[in-house]
């Protein structure tokens, strides 16, 4: 397995692969989100407790 | 006889802790009863300060054998070390969130990401100040705002550090309503700041039952360093919206979470015993840590101003600090600032959106902190 350096350019690496994979992650949810409201046409569920 | 009484009253002397008291001791009975005071009398998040300003007290207190192996703080320590806690903690705090804010607005799941520049200005100044890359990591996360995830990721990047971190997570999270405003002032005007937004759409409860399964899903299957705790998170979620079992609800969101947020503000506390906090590392750490809030919060106002420009003025900038998690206490400070500019502004439930979405925005980063490094 591959080992980031221990150095500056190791920190500068990790942090621009979080950050940016962070944004693919965090729009990945966003866009699954933004197709919730389509599975509103299946059915619904009543808001009542039991 | 009056030898032998001296005697006896200089044995009962040795035994209680005056004699072994520190000037440490004394620096550090005095920032808990700081704590105490900002939790107590100026009632910033004292549900955290309270126990671990009584427990700060405590642990430097040297005759005291709370801490101490055997004692009760030191088995409530036991439960951070082996990572039993912050799990727990997001199971109530799943069981006590509704997430439809962010369901009903994807688009501002973004500022959950963009919110956590700090994390990685504080990653790379704790690298330049000499510290490991995964201490490094572990200072840099301080800037998620997220108590159980700081936790977490300094288990098991750098455990010698977890005092520290935890100590300066929670207390910058208990300080957010300090540190935050001026920030989110600073980098808009006075306009953006009165914008208010459009009510959220309705969101049904297909779609919330359905969240936490999908996220659960998700995260397992992406990011598995970091799925106990989003997994719990999800679980305590499903318990509360799906109204079929709201005895778990209740007792996780409430009863648990009570007891576990008590234990974990002792742990913490009791961490803080002047021999191993009082270190110059201890005061870069604290630093880096305020560092990490600063262009946190400042990185999500200046990414919500720029979706402002582009939805040509629907998005009020301030909710994008709200980015940072900390739930709610990040989104309470954007509401709390936006009133002051506009009382007939309520930004709480917008700002709930980027604030739930900052959890997992630090989950991501903590995850693939320990993706690479923890091996």
């Amino acid at each position: 397995m591959n080992t980031l350096p221990d150095t500056i350019s190791g920190a500068l690496i990790l942090s621009c692969i979080d950050f940016v994979l962070s944004f693919i992650f965090i729009s990945f949810i966003g866009v699954i989100l933004y197709f919730f409201p389509k599975m509103n046409r299946l059915g619904e569920i009543k808001e009542k407790k039991n | 006889m009056e030898n032998l009484f001296f005697s006896l009253m200089t044995d009962l002397l040795n035994q209680t802790g005056l004699m072994s008291i520190t000037i440490g001791n004394i620096i550090m009975i005095f920032v808990g009863a700081v704590l105490l005071y900002l939790g107590i009398v100026k009632k910033y998040e004292p549900f955290l300060l309270v126990g671990i300003g009584l427990a700060c007290i405590v642990a430097n207190v040297p005759g005291s054998e709370l801490t101490k192996e055997g004692g009760l703080f030191y088995y409530a320590y036991q439960g951070v070390e082996k990572l039993i806690l912050p799990p727990l903690i997001f199971l109530g705090v799943g069981a006590m969130t509704d997430f439809g804010p962010m369901i009903a607005n994807p688009s501002l799941v973004i500022l959950g990401a963009a919110a956590h520049l700090g994390i990685f200005v504080a990653l790379i100044g704790a690298k330049l100040f000499g510290f490991t890359l995964a201490e490094a990591c572990s200072i840099g996360i301080i800037g998620g705002a997220d108590g159980p995830m700081a936790i977490y990721t300094t288990m098991k990047l750098a455990p010698h550090l977890l005092p520290q971190i935890s100590v300066a997570a929670y207390s910058y999270m208990a300080l957010m309503p300090l540190i935050q405003p001026p920030v989110m002032r600073l980098l808009t005007t006075k306009e953006e700041r009165q914008i208010i937004m459009k009510q959220p759409r309705y969101v049904s409860r297909l779609e919330k039952i359905v969240f936490p399964v999908v996220i659960a899903v998700i995260v397992n299957l992406f990011l598995p360093p970091v799925a106990p705790l989003i997994t719990m998170l999800m679980l305590g979620n499903l318990l509360r919206e799906s109204l079929c079992v709201d005895r778990l609800a209740e007792t996780a969101s409430n009863a648990l979470l009570n007891i576990v947020t008590l234990v974990l503000t002792v742990a913490i506390g009791s961490t803080m015993a002047a021999e191993t906090f009082l270190t110059p590392n201890t005061l870069l750490i604290i630093g880096l840590g305020l560092v990490a809030f600063v262009f946190g919060t400042g990185s999500g106002v200046v990414c919500a101003r720029i979706m402002c420009k582009l939805t040509h003025g629907q998005i009020n900038p301030l909710i994008g600090s709200a980015g940072i998690a900390s739930v709610p206490i990040a989104a309470r400070v954007s509401h709390m600032v936006g009133q002051q500019e506009n009382r007939r502004n309520f930004l709480i439930m917008h700002a709930m959106g980027p604030n739930l979405a900052g959890v997992f925005g630090t989950a991501i980063s903590g995850g693939i902190m320990l993706a690479l490094l923890a091996h």
